[in-house]
């Protein structure tokens, strides 16, 4: 492995910025369907991070961390989908504010 | 892998071989007994593996894990309460659920309890994330279960939402790390490190586990989710999720010495404080059991930082790991016994019997499972003669030997104020009940009320008599990186 031409810094960089506009996706957006969507930028902004760091120390590591974190964020999006399908049936909405009955 | 290697492995392996049996079985043969037995029985197997994964030694699987003594008390501790939340969940999932999907929930059961397995002995990042997302998304689907009802799937969706926030903070936290130390093994001191990339990502780290552990301020979801969450399975989130992020955190803490960077330790101290004193004041505003126990579950935490803190404080802090790890067996006690009589009572009903109100009585109407409830409310609340009481002594003993004066006072405060609540748990089983509030205890779960009874007997019984539990912890912490020499 020869050193990247990109330094580490500007790939985090970017990363951070994906990860925040993610989190700030999460907190403003009411439907569940950009919720997940959100979600998923933060992870996959996670996995560019991790790319970047074993780029940086030339091990294979980033990238294996890179597919675990694919792996999960399916299996997730399998859970988030199936109970997806049930809010709109019993809730008859996709607003996450609708289902509020809890609270305290 | 040398054959002491695949023998400490052996629990891991058993565990993972029953569930891929009972998916099978499941596919071929549905039979809510004969899932709920299977399960049962893959439990038993996998804790008789455990001595023989104990006496393989210290063993260190490819980096990944390391499997030893410390790890196989809490994933004792794990199979437990798994085997409780079988017992307990049986009639109630079998009344909750509609005929064509009950035997999945052991599935859930069981693959969260071999990721709460994992986090016990993870050694490594890629170990530490994969335990404790098989944990959180077997528990998204538990939670959801019951076929009716909205609470528990809006539960469900929050807790993915939150819980999918902090894993992916936790991640980047652990990306930064990686890309400052180059590696991803926990061996790497840390806690000297002045590198902005390990500063921000050990803070993103510790603020995930924060959140799975529900300390104030990262505490929001937590009494929403224990509220519309199914009764036993709002008993295995309160336990076994959070002790498999304790007992990673336990040995993350050991391994990198993270908090002897004077401001993590100041911060970590400042949320156990405000955890044990914020959980408290807040649990007395509550009428819904769920919600007093969740905030007392927050309380309870924040009490066992302070094991976590002394062993961050002190070189050889043999003392404080047997004092955390009594605790947690202490609290994992109580509060199943407090869910398990919750779940017995909702059995029959059509929603969990959670509010203060419908307690109303219960000594009369049902005097075993008010005395059990009783036995968990006083111990939860540390009153002599239970297992509550010696754990929170031994938890003073250790703070007293890191000196860790300001927590001591907030231990004592944040009791003191939770006195109050959890006798007011009791109060109400005594008083005579309205005839529209109290509950018609029609729940006749005998697994449940089995299971239930051992646990209250447990917590009376250890209370008296708590060496066995203090030698099991004193001979895992001596396997532990040799602290008991």
């Amino acid at each position: 492995m020869t050193a990247v031409a990109v330094p580490l810094e500007h790939v985090l960089f970017v990363a951070a910025v994906l990860f925040l506009i993610g989190f700030v996706g999460v907190l403003v957006r009411r439907n569940v369907i950009f919720l997940l969507m959100s979600l998923e930028i933060m992870m996959n902004a996670c996995g560019l991070a991790f790319v970047a760091a074993g780029a940086r120390w030339g091990q294979p590591d980033g990238q294996i961390m890179f597919m675990l974190i694919l792996a999960l964020a399916a299996a997730e999006v399998a859970v988030a989908l199936a109970l997806v399908l049930q809010l709109e049936r019993r809730f008859a909405s996709l607003d996450i504010d609708t289902a509020s009955e809890l609270n305290g | 892998m040398t054959a002491a290697a695949w023998s400490a492995l052996l629990p891991y392996l058993v565990l993972t071989g029953a569930l891929l049996v009972l998916l099978l079985v499941v596919s071929f043969r549905r039979s809510h007994a004969l899932a709920m037995w299977l399960t049962l029985a893959a439990l038993v197997a996998t804790l008789g593996a455990l001595p023989g994964s104990n006496a393989a030694g210290v063993q260190d699987i490819d980096g990944f894990l390391t499997i030893d003594a410390f790890a196989n008390f809490f994933n004792g501790l794990f199979l437990l309460a798994a085997i409780v939340t079988a017992l307990l969940g049986y009639r109630y999932v079998e009344a909750r659920a509609s005929r064509a999907h009950r035997e999945e929930f052991y599935i859930l059961l069981l693959t969260a309890t071999l990721g709460a397995m994992t986090m016990a002995s993870a050694a490594h990042f890629a170990a530490f994330l994969l335990g404790l997302e098989i944990v959180s998304i077997s528990l998204y689907a538990m939670i959801a279960y019951p076929d009716e009802g909205q609470a528990p799937l809006e539960a469900a969706m929050k807790y993915l939402v939150l819980s999918g926030v902090a894993s992916t903070t936790m991640l980047f936290g652990m990306a930064l790390v990686y890309a400052a130390v180059g590696t991803m093994a926990f061996g790497v001191v840390l806690g000297a490190s002045a590198d902005p990339l390990v500063i921000v990502g050990q803070v993103m780290i510790l603020a995930a586990v924060a959140f799975k552990l529900s300390l104030v301020p990262f505490h929001m979801w937590t009494p929403d989710v224990y509220q519309g969450a199914p009764a036993p399975v709002t008993g295995f989130v309160a336990t076994v999720s959070k002790g498999g992020v304790l007992a990673v955190l336990l040995r993350y803490l050991v391994e990198t010495d993270l908090l002897s960077h004077e401001a993590l330790f100041l911060a970590v101290s400042l949320i156990a404080i405000v955890s044990m004193i914020v959980g408290n004041l807040l649990a007395l505003l509550q009428d819904n059991l769920k919600r007093i126990l969740a905030y007392s579950s927050i309380a309870h935490i924040g009490y066992l930082l302070i094991a976590v803190l002394v062993v961050s404080a002190l070189a050889s802090p043999a003392m404080a790991l047997e004092t955390g790890m009594f605790y947690l067996a202490g609290y994992f006690l109580m509060t199943l016994a407090a869910f398990g009589v919750m779940t017995v009572l909702s059995t029959g009903a059509p929603a969990d019997t959670e509010s203060l109100a419908s307690y109303a009585g219960l000594f009369w109407r049902r005097p075993v499972l008010a005395a059990i409830l009783t036995a968990a409310a006083l111990s939860l609340a540390g009153i002599p003669l239970t297992v509550g009481f010696i754990a929170k002594f031994y938890l003073f003993a250790a703070g007293i030997e890191g000196e860790l004066w300001a927590l001591l006072w907030a231990l004592v405060i944040g009791s003191a104020i939770g006195i109050y609540y959890y006798l007011r748990i009791v109060f109400s089983m005594i008083r005579t009940p309205d005839d529209e509030t109290a509950v018609e205890g029609s729940g006749r779960s005998i697994e449940g009320i089995a299971a239930a009874s051992v646990l209250g007997a447990a917590i009376v019984a250890f209370g008296i008599f708590p060496t066995p539990v203090i030698d099991v912890a004193r001979e895992a912490v001596r396997a532990f990186g040799g602290f008991g020499e």
